[in-house]
């Protein structure tokens, strides 16, 4: 540091008038969105238990700005929302009529590769349903990111929809060890069809299971497409998530051209539980924000109620306008 | 140009290689192109947009996003750990990163094995697997002659025909791992652009697996 008092470590920024005054007008636009829906905001601490990530979201816990406090404790500064969102209910509102509306908007911090020019700090922008079942929730949260993602400057904002489901249940039939599957799994993350079919073969996996993983590995497309895939499924973990998937996009007749099913992307497969959402600004080529179902996650807070909701980058989304 | 696919070539040994399976995969890079001093030029149908880099350069230019695909080395990507798609394996530039050391002489054992890479993390990770703590020695080049100088009782690098470790007095103690050329894809761009880039893949895959003969 040397005495360099108005430089800023690696990593961190400021935004300057019309910047900040785009990511004002950004958030605003939100929170409008979402207080008319019922969304109520909440602002949690910007510090927590580096505990509080140990739970479901991989990773996160490893990226953390840690520190300890007085007592030896060790903290983290805020890292994501999610898992604050679910302390918050268990803490202070489980006892509110259910389902429960939230919203936030705030930095999360996470230490980042050096060099790659990535920053440290970056701001997110969200809303979580918790208490409320698939397909209605699952509806209503998809309806409220794509409207405030059109009020606020990205009328052409769309969404790609998977749902966790369908490849667990195929997984669940291939019949492998925890780390085989991991290879598996990597090989249809990278989007390496030839080497998962070369692995699968050598893992022995059957004929028509390995047919249907190349299936699900290449499904890109609308309702029909659905349809297509759970002809050709097997299990009834998947189908019923195709299903719900269908019944999710009928749910939605206005966003019907917005709604893409993208069977192929399992990314953060194992935090979600039930449907997965990743926006996309097709005028800018970015991603914009993630969501999905997670209904394992509240139950380590010691609330089982189901949960889903998303999250935008406020960052993006103010580089976009 | 936001909404051609941009793809990354990768500077020396895999440029040639590259243009030509591109060339058979019916993506034809006008000749003058790749030689003129133009950063980004068209192929003859203008469908992609392609820019040559250094091979390191590429996976973080992919991930990031700035561009939309890119040929690059198993070694770059593995040591770069790019969070890319790498849907089609090339099967150009096909060699092997080994562990080498010096002939005739036993490696040291237990936590005092220093060894010289171009390939830090790929280095530890391999060694973190065998439960090996060793020392790394960053280096940008020529890394056969570290043991020779003494800096390092091994290296970890690519051979090809092994001509180069024996010329330096060395053999290869054992295999790290299997190199290629990979297609890689942007995440956003598979889905953002899934028309071009799905051909790109397509027509690879296609040249690569199913027409060997066609290979040279």
């Amino acid at each position: 540091m040397d005495g360099n008092i108005v430089g800023l470590p690696a990593g961190y920024r400021d935004f300057m008038f019309e910047d900040a005054e785009s990511r004002r007008h950004i958030e605003n636009e939100f929170a409008s969105v979402f207080s008319s829906a019922g969304f109520r905001e909440v602002i949690p601490s910007a510090v927590e238990y580096l505990d509080l990530y140990a739970r479901g979201n991989q990773g996160i816990r490893e990226r953390a700005m840690r520190f300890l406090d007085r007592d030896d404790n060790l903290l983290a500064l805020r890292a994501d929302f999610t898992p604050a969102v679910a302390r918050i209910v268990a803490a202070h509102i489980r006892e509110m009529p259910r389902p429960i509306r939230l919203w936030y908007s705030g930095p999360v911090f996470r230490k980042t590769d050096r060099h790659r020019g990535q920053y440290q700090e970056f701001s997110q922008i969200g809303a979580e349903l918790i208490g409320g079942d698939p397909p209605a929730a699952d509806g209503e949260i998809l309806d409220i990111a794509l409207q405030s993602l059109s009020r606020s400057g990205f009328p052409d904002a769309c969404v790609h929809v998977n749902h966790a489901g369908i490849f667990r249940g195929l997984v669940n039939s291939l019949g492998l060890k925890e780390s085989e599957l991991a290879e598996v799994r990597s090989a249809i993350d990278r989007k390496d069809m030839r080497a998962l079919g070369v692995r699968m073969e050598e893992l022995g996996v059957n004929g028509s299971v390995r047919a249907q993983v190349n299936t699900l590995s290449r499904t890109v497309g609308d309702s029909r497409s659905l349809a297509a895939v759970a002809s050709s499924i097997g299990n009834e973990e998947s189908r019923d998530a195709l299903a719900s998937l269908e019944s999710l996009a009928s749910r939605l007749p206005r966003w019907r051209d917005r709604i893409t099913f993208d069977l192929t992307e399992i990314d953060e497969m194992e935090y979600y539980t039930g449907v997965m959402f990743t926006f996309l600004s097709p005028a800018h080529s970015v991603e914009v924000g993630r969501g999905g179902r997670y209904d394992s996650l509240m139950r380590e807070f010691g609330v089982d109620l189901p949960a889903v909701g998303f999250s935008f980058s406020m960052d993006r989304l103010g580089e976009c306008e | 140009m936001k909404n051609r696919v941009l793809i990354a070539l990768p500077k020396g040994r895999l440029y040639e290689t590259g243009m030509e399976l591109l060339g058979k995969a019916g993506i034809i890079i006008p000749p003058a192109a790749g030689g003129s001093r133009k950063l980004v030029f068209p192929d003859e149908e203008g469908r992609y947009e392609f820019v040559p880099l250094k091979p390191i350069d590429i996976p973080v230019y992919v991930e990031s996003g700035t561009i939309d695909a890119g040929i690059v080395g198993s070694d770059v990507l593995r040591e770069l750990e790019a969070d890319v798609y790498e849907p089609v394996d090339l099967a150009i530039g096909i060699c092997r990163m080994v562990l080498a050391a010096p002939s005739g002489a036993a490696l040291p054992r237990g936590g005092s094995l220093r060894v010289a890479t171009k390939y830090p993390r790929t280095t530890e990770r391999y060694f973190r697997g065998k439960q090996l703590h060793v020392h790394i020695v960053k280096l940008d080049g020529s890394v056969e002659i570290a043991p020779l100088l003494g800096l390092a009782d091994a290296i970890v690098d690519l051979v090809e025909t092994g001509r180069t470790l024996r010329e330096n007095g060395m053999h290869v103690v054992e295999d790290v791992a299997r190199v290629s050329a990979k297609l890689i894809v942007n995440r956003t761009a598979m889905k953002m652009k899934s028309g071009d880039v799905r051909h790109l893949i397509t027509q690879l895959d296609t040249v690569v697996y199913e027409n060997p003969g066609q290979q040279n």
